[in-house]
């Protein structure tokens, strides 16, 4: 009996031997999709070619995902060509997950160039070159955009469709009335009407870090608005590239810069402990009750669609916005922090899907979605009458007369880091768990050596 | 049965002569129809079942062709494959019957957990896109990684605390309602078995309102600080105080109010199991409550209080979607199971994520060898 079982053990094992092939093999396009793929380019993923039908994923929902489709109406009967859209809030593990699977999309929408890099890097993708004109490209997005999807060795995967821009300070209208100033040049300056303001019994920060899985992500925009203001865009980079390692003296400025800001006694209600458990989406809130019970909040122009109805009702009548200012004595010009959704073609075999994108990254589209708010167009040329009110037209005239726009640098540096290591170690650094020394240096060593 | 036709078979066999046919003997135009009827089957069901992939066939209709042809094909499977072991020799067909009526689900069980096994266990010796090994690094890396140990550390505290305090707190409740008059007894068990109706998410976004945090001046919404607050104390960030792992103790007590029902419900059923006679015998010979119940109730559900201690037990190694949606790993509550979806999904490592699963695996086989132990003990008994 026991030899028995010995044997029908060793069986199961060497059968399970056989069946299991060793490793995926690496030469070949990793990415070819349901239809076998055999075409000779990469990136045959996808629907079938040419079958009248455009699959895009992407990671807005509700909302958002309304206000997409109500824009591709008027393009879709035009041309004949039906587009469905599946937004999925976890879009990172889906489509992941979709083209590990053999499965990808005729198109992705991508939140994070990481990602569409990583990606791109397994060859499932098809670069833009291919079906976009560089030259009109070049001369209608606002310059900064196409870096971000631009491989080491120059190849450049995808193209925006969308932008959001971060360097933004939202302001109650009280804040105006009681005379402090909507144009700090510094923000030194915007430090002392901070201190003024907490003289006067209110917290001046709104400030709040808690998204779920992504808890934290609010702290490293600010670590990166502080890293384009002290140091400029070149240091930010090597930063971002990993040339200068996470725990060097320039990134550790940046944080204590953040946490005059966010750790002084009294800038932030209930301190670190209250950032960390107070959803982003709610942190502008209290800046609307009367009194305020805080005023300044920095946040990308998407807030204003977490914003309280009434507010979100009577935008131009109950908020200011105003430009998170240069630093004194740091880089002598005026960095913007954004980011983007970026379009990038997995079936490069379907016409359909290369018409799709062209007209989704160009200046003609998304008028619709401008006028439903919450969109703004990456392309300086786009119609700024199509916004729907001055706030959005105030933020689209930051975001061209920037001397410098940067990417989202958790969004550009490995997943470990950007979606990882950097988010919890916000967390943990202001709960007050980590020095600064010790975060940086805990960060650095989860950067991916290969 | 099998005996009697054995020795028929061993009798009769030498004397006999080729030309006449013995019922024993092989019979090989049955085995081509085993073999062809094999074939054609798995060759009809799954070509049903690509072209369902290919055409687009409403989702009703794929129910319906999904049922018929599943079910009526393992049945003809099943029946052809009898057809071909009944050709052989009698002997043979004796002994190789069960093997045969096994080998469907046995290959099955081959292909959906043995393989994906191997397979993970090869790639957690190979780089984060499985094209290359890369030897031992992915487990150097993981154990050398602080976030790591700490999950190690929180998984052996939960496996520590949670099935001992399920166990405890359903046999309290068992033990207690039964003391109590029907109609209550119903009432009160209800109750406690209600949190089982719940998924894990949904009791997770429940507690994390029971945990929730405002700061000091504001209303405080969640559940806890409310309570605490109108104590007279400073409101408390609950799931970030990490002070002697406090907070997951926090997260444990969630899964602790889900299961105790499940352990309730089952251990009641032993209790009321035990023989009347025993206790009245142990009362006339004077013993109290106390040991009663420790004495005689407790040996005699000792099996199902192990049964329901070793299933609170995988469920806790497995625990995810708790800590996944409470902190997300945050605040020195990660565990296992949320650091390999983290490795896998968020930062596409799967040589680390199979590592990591692959250990897991190798926590969970203890257990799980104990549990086929104690129920090969159990049936013994019987």
């Amino acid at each position: 009996m026991k030899r028995n079982r010995r044997a029908a053990l060793g069986a199961v094992l060497a059968a399970a031997m056989l069946t299991s092939g060793c490793l995926q093999s690496s030469d070949d396009n990793g990415g070819d999709g349901g239809d076998g793929g055999d075409g000779g380019t990469t990136g045959a993923g996808g629907s079938d070619p040419n079958d009248g039908v455009v699959e895009i994923f992407g990671a807005f929902t509700g909302a958002e995902q309304e206000a997409f489709n109500e824009a591709l109406v008027a393009f879709e009967e035009e041309s004949g060509i039906d587009i469905a859209y599946t937004g999925n809030a976890d879009f990172t593990t889906f489509v992941r997950s979709r083209v590990q699977g053999g499965q990808p999309p005729d198109i992705a929408l991508f939140p994070q160039p990481g990602l569409l890099l990583d990606l791109a890097a397994q060859d499932n993708m098809v670069p833009i070159d291919e079906y976009l004109d560089r030259g009109t490209l070049d001369e209608t997005l606002i310059p900064g955009f196409l870096d971000a999807t631009t491989d080491e060795e120059g190849t450049t995967w995808g193209a925006p469709m969308r932008m959001a821009v971060k360097s933004l300070v939202w302001v109650p209208k009280g804040y105006a009335e009681e005379g402090y100033s909507l144009e700090p040049a510094t923000v030194q300056e915007l430090n002392d009407i901070a201190t003024e303001i907490k003289d006067s019994g209110t917290a001046p920060w709104c400030l709040g870090y808690e998204s779920g899985a992504a808890t934290g992500w609010v702290g490293t925009d600010w670590i990166e608005e502080m890293m384009l203001r002290l140091h400029g865009p070149e240091v930010y980079d090597q930063w971002v590239s990993h040339e200068i390692p996470f725990d060097s003296p320039e990134v550790q400025e940046a944080f204590e810069a953040y946490g005059e800001i966010a750790l002084t006694d009294g800038n932030v209600q209930g301190g670190g402990q209250a950032i960390v458990s107070n959803p982003f989406g709610e942190a502008g809130n209290p800046s609307f009750e009367n009194p305020p019970k805080c005023y300044l909040h920095r946040q990308g122009n998407f807030a204003t669609g977490f914003f309280p109805e009434d507010v979100q009702g009577d935008l131009d009548g109950s908020v200011d916005v105003m430009y998170f200012p240069a630093y004194e004595g740091g880089y002598d010009g005026n960095p913007v922090l954004g980011g983007g959704d970026l379009a990038a073609l997995f079936n490069g075999e379907d016409d359909d899907s290369k018409e799709v994108l062209e007209w989704l990254t160009s200046d003609e589209f998304g008028a619709e979605w401008a006028q439903a708010g919450g969109w703004l167009s990456p392309h300086a040329t786009f119609d700024g009458s199509n916004y729907p009110d001055e706030t959005t037209r105030r933020v689209a005239e930051i975001a061209s007369e920037a001397d410098v726009f940067r990417f989202d640098a958790s969004d550009l540096m490995p997943a470990e880091v950007g979606a990882g290591t950097f988010w919890t170690g916000m967390v943990d650094w202001t709960t007050g768990r980590k020095s600064t020394e010790e975060v940086t240096a805990d960060i650095e060593s989860s950067w991916p050596s290969g | 049965m099998t005996t009697s036709a054995d020795k028929a078979d061993t009798t009769t066999a030498p004397s006999a002569g080729p030309p006449e046919r013995k019922p024993g003997s092989a019979q090989p135009m049955k085995a081509v129809i085993g073999v062809v009827g094999i074939v054609i089957t798995i060759a009809v069901v799954g070509t049903a079942f690509q072209a369902m992939n290919i055409y687009d066939v409403p989702r009703i209709m794929q129910a319906v062709v999904a049922i018929i042809a599943g079910v009526g094909g393992a049945g003809l499977l099943f029946y052809f494959i009898n057809q071909l072991v009944e050709a052989l020799p009698l002997r043979l067909s004796l002994k190789v019957i069960p093997y045969a009526f096994l080998l469907p689900a046995f290959g099955l069980l081959v292909a959906f957990l043995i393989y994906p096994t191997v397979q993970t266990i090869i790639y957690s010796f190979a780089n984060d896109t499985s094209t290359e090994f890369v030897g031992f690094d992915n487990y150097t890396y993981v154990f050398g990684d602080e976030e790591f140990r700490r999950a190690i550390v929180n998984t052996l505290l939960w496996l520590a605390i949670v099935p001992a305090s399920t166990v405890v707190i359903g046999l309290a409740v068992a033990v207690l309602a039964d003391k109590l008059a029907p109609t209550a007894e119903k009432v009160a068990k209800s109750l406690i078995f209600l949190p089982m109706a719940i998924s894990m998410v949904g009791a997770a976004t429940i507690w994390r309102f029971v945990y929730a945090f405002e700061p000091e001046g504001e209303t405080q919404i969640g559940l806890l600080n409310a309570v605490w607050t109108t104590l007279g104390f400073d409101p408390v960030s609950w799931l970030q105080t990490s002070t002697l792992n406090f907070n997951d103790v926090l997260l444990m007590v969630i899964l602790i109010w889900l299961q105790a029902g499940f352990a309730m419900v089952l251990l009641s059923a032993a209790i009321k199991g035990v023989p009347e006679d025993t206790l009245e015998a142990a009362r006339i010979d004077g013993a109290n409550e106390r040991k009663i119940f420790f004495q005689v109730v407790v040996p005699q559900i000792r099996g199902t209080i192990i049964a329901v201690f070793i299933t609170v037990l995988l469920m806790v190694l497995k625990v995810f979607d708790i800590v996944y949606v409470i902190t997300n790993g945050n605040f020195e509550t990660n565990v296992i199971a949320v650091l390999f979806v983290q490795q896998i999904f968020q930062f596409g490592e799967n040589g680390r994520a199979s590592a990591i699963v692959v250990l897991l695996l190798l926590a969970v086989l203890p257990a799980l060898f104990w549990q086929v132990r104690h129920f090969r003990e159990e049936e013994a008994n019987r």
